[in-house]
């Protein structure tokens, strides 16, 4: 439970961030179950991301490529939905995904270039494949495909969004891994010290792989819940997202040097970074100041994360 | 726990925020609720084409008494699905979109529907035209078609490259105009296309590029004029000034400066404000209960030398 306790100023802050919305929205139109449920369906693919992110960052790595693997997965998942069907094209996005993973991971562990190198790498290339498709323009998904498009915007008995749930369910399955299984505890083992993770028998290659094959997984789920969110593949599509994503998980309080972090940690900090785009774009702040406020409060949440480690 | 004043610490600068906006942009605030609330959301506001077409909504709506929202996608279709559903909660009167990603704003259209919010899709068109009240935007395949005729009368046998901004349907409209009235200048040449973003900073580097690849290349389409601004950077580098002929699409101050300065040859002016002034009187007749033309073409005209003082913005 100590855990949880880490993570009561992180949800004090999102708390006060409502109320603080709630009073400055006129007509009190911010604190309502609609706009809330809207909230959730907005965050889904940025804290789907950092999920995988946290993973990477953890082991004291990075993933710059998961943006353009949103739009990589994306594209070919539309592609391929005229001729395989929304299982096909799932599964040709998953894939697509994955293979940028086992990329990303296999040179990350194998060699010594350094994971920021690699993934802007593979970043350039996986955005260059999407282009390469249709132009670049974008590619509309058929009204035919109900269950593509259900997924992104689709609402469980008419009242809970679908990529909310969707978000929810890769949430407890990345948080049982990393925080109750052996694979986990390694990653934190790695994120520490490499040397003595090696020396006590960590399988350093293996573990590593996976963490980048998730965190494209992950990417790649995000891509398809976006072409459904967009009606359409767009090839120039998620860039940026990266850098949002490392926002939640930084903002959640782990450390960027690695070994410290957990997955609650980064879903409250995507929470208070949708919170933050939602609330400041209803109170009809000037979109140049919500660049300003965002990154204060970027600033102050690690600031305050980095203190009270000390 | 020396926790809580460093909060209020982080925070503060937040709230410090909140209050400086308040008092400092009345239009961009929704504090005090008078009036009808209207909301815009553009594709970019890093150009002065779409700083002009918001202003021009802005006069109408603000001469009515009523308010506007202004915001700014940053090319990036997901934010502006967000943005938009986040206004859509404050049941504006009208919604005027300016879309990044003509597929993809197909949901935003239905949201928009299922709250009875009037859509009115400025600048670039939408693949679903059902789903709005209308569409107003220039004529760019005219624009196109005016800059390959003006350019077709000073050189018929021009070397052409064309600088695209191949996922915009605005440019794809102007590329179009311009090859079509091309294919009636047969000594004319097409050597190539690429793709320079319509920005400045892209369309520098891809132009120094096509004059190394293409020593016969004596004409450039840079579909609009930052991107003409970055082609004449280029050749200007390349020590090929008053050679390479540059024509395009905008009629912005910077694009009459380059005319009145020698270093563009044409540029088809479009009127922002005016297209923003129509979609908002469009948005007030609807309101009224008065018909709406679905399609509104806001016409463009040629600047040239002869007439480029009138666009510079200098008395």
């Amino acid at each position: 439970m100590k855990r949880l306790r880490d993570l009561l100023p992180l949800m004090a802050a999102a708390v006060a961030l409502v109320v603080l919305f709630a009073l400055a929205v006129p007509g009190g139109r911010f604190l309502t179950v609609d706009n809330l449920l809207d909230l959730t369906q907005q965050i889904s693919i940025n804290a789907i991301l950092a999920f995988g992110m946290t993973l990477a960052i953890l082991i004291g790595g990075i993933d710059l490529s998961v943006g353009a693997v949103v739009a990589l997965a994306g594209t070919v998942a539309v592609a391929t939905l005229p001729v395989a069907g929304w299982p096909g094209a799932a599964a040709a996005g998953l894939g697509t995904a994955g293979l940028i993973g086992l990329v990303n991971g296999a040179c990350a562990a194998r060699t010594r270039m350094p994971p920021f190198i690699i993934t802007l790498a593979t970043m350039m290339v996986a955005r260059g494949i999407a282009l390469r498709f249709n132009e670049g323009r974008p590619m509309p998904v058929p009204d035919s495909q109900t269950v593509f498009l259900a997924l992104g915007n689709a609402r469980l008995l008419g009242v809970v969004p679908v990529p909310a749930l969707v978000m929810l369910g890769a949430f407890v399955l990345a948080a049982l891994l990393l925080h109750r299984t052996a694979f986990g505890q390694h990653l934190y083992a790695i994120g520490g010290s490499r040397e003595a993770a090696r020396c006590v028998g960590i399988p350093l290659a293996r573990r590593e792989t996976t963490v980048y094959l998730l965190c494209s997984l992950l990417a790649g789920l995000a891509g398809l819940i976006h072409a459904s969110q967009l009606y359409s593949a767009e090839p120039a599509s998620g860039q940026g997202f990266e850098l949002n994503a490392i926002a939640a998980v930084v903002v959640g309080g782990t450390s960027f040097t690695g070994g410290v972090g957990t997955l609650p940690g980064t879903l409250v900090g995507a929470v208070i970074i949708g919170i933050l785009d939602k609330g400041l774009n209803q109170a009809g702040v000037h979109f140049s100041l919500q660049y300003i406020i965002k990154g204060l409060v970027i600033l102050g949440a690690v600031y305050l994360d980095v203190r009270r480690r000390k | 726990m020396k926790f809580p004043p460093l909060l209020a610490a982080a925070f503060a600068p937040v709230f410090a925020m909140l209050l400086l906006s308040g008092c400092g942009r009345p239009a961009d605030t929704a504090a005090p609720a008078k009036g009808k609330l209207f909301a815009v959301s553009f594709q970019t506001l890093n150009n002065p084409f779409f700083v002009e077409l918001n202003e021009g909504i802005r006069k109408a709506v603000e001469s009515r008494g009523d308010r506007l929202v202004t915001l700014d996608a940053q090319f990036n279709s997901l934010k502006q699905k967000g943005d938009v559903a986040d206004v859509l909660q404050q049941k504006p009167a009208a919604l005027f979109l300016n879309p990044v990603n003509w597929e993809g704003v197909k949901g935003t259209l239905l949201d928009a529907r299922r709250l009875g919010v009037p859509v009115i899709v400025v600048d670039a068109p939408v693949s679903d035209p059902e789903l709005v009240l209308c569409q107003v935007a220039s004529d760019n395949v005219e624009a196109g078609r005016l800059a390959c005729e003006a350019l077709a009368a000073l050189k018929p046998n021009a070397r052409v490259a064309i600088l695209h901004y191949s996922v915009n349907k605005a440019c794809i409209d102007r590329v179009d105009g311009f090859k079509a009235e091309m294919a009636r200048h047969p000594g004319m040449k097409l050597l190539d296309t690429q793709d320079a973003k319509g920005t400045t900073e892209a369309a520098r580097p891809v132009m120094r590029d096509l004059l190394g690849r293409f020593p016969e290349l004596d004409a450039v389409f840079p579909i609009n004029d930052p991107g003409a601004i970055g082609c004449i950077s280029a050749i200007e580098s390349a020590g090929k000034a008053g050679q390479v002929t540059v024509v395009t699409v905008d009629g912005s101050q910077e694009g009459a400066r380059a005319i009145l300065a020698g270093k563009l040859h044409s540029t088809s002016a479009q009127f922002p404000k005016q297209i923003g002034r129509i979609a908002a009187e469009k948005a007030y007749d609807h309101l009224a209960g008065k018909p709406v033309d679905k399609d509104i073409k806001v016409p463009v005209k040629l600047v040239r030398r002869e007439n480029a003082a009138e666009f510079s913005g200098t008395p």
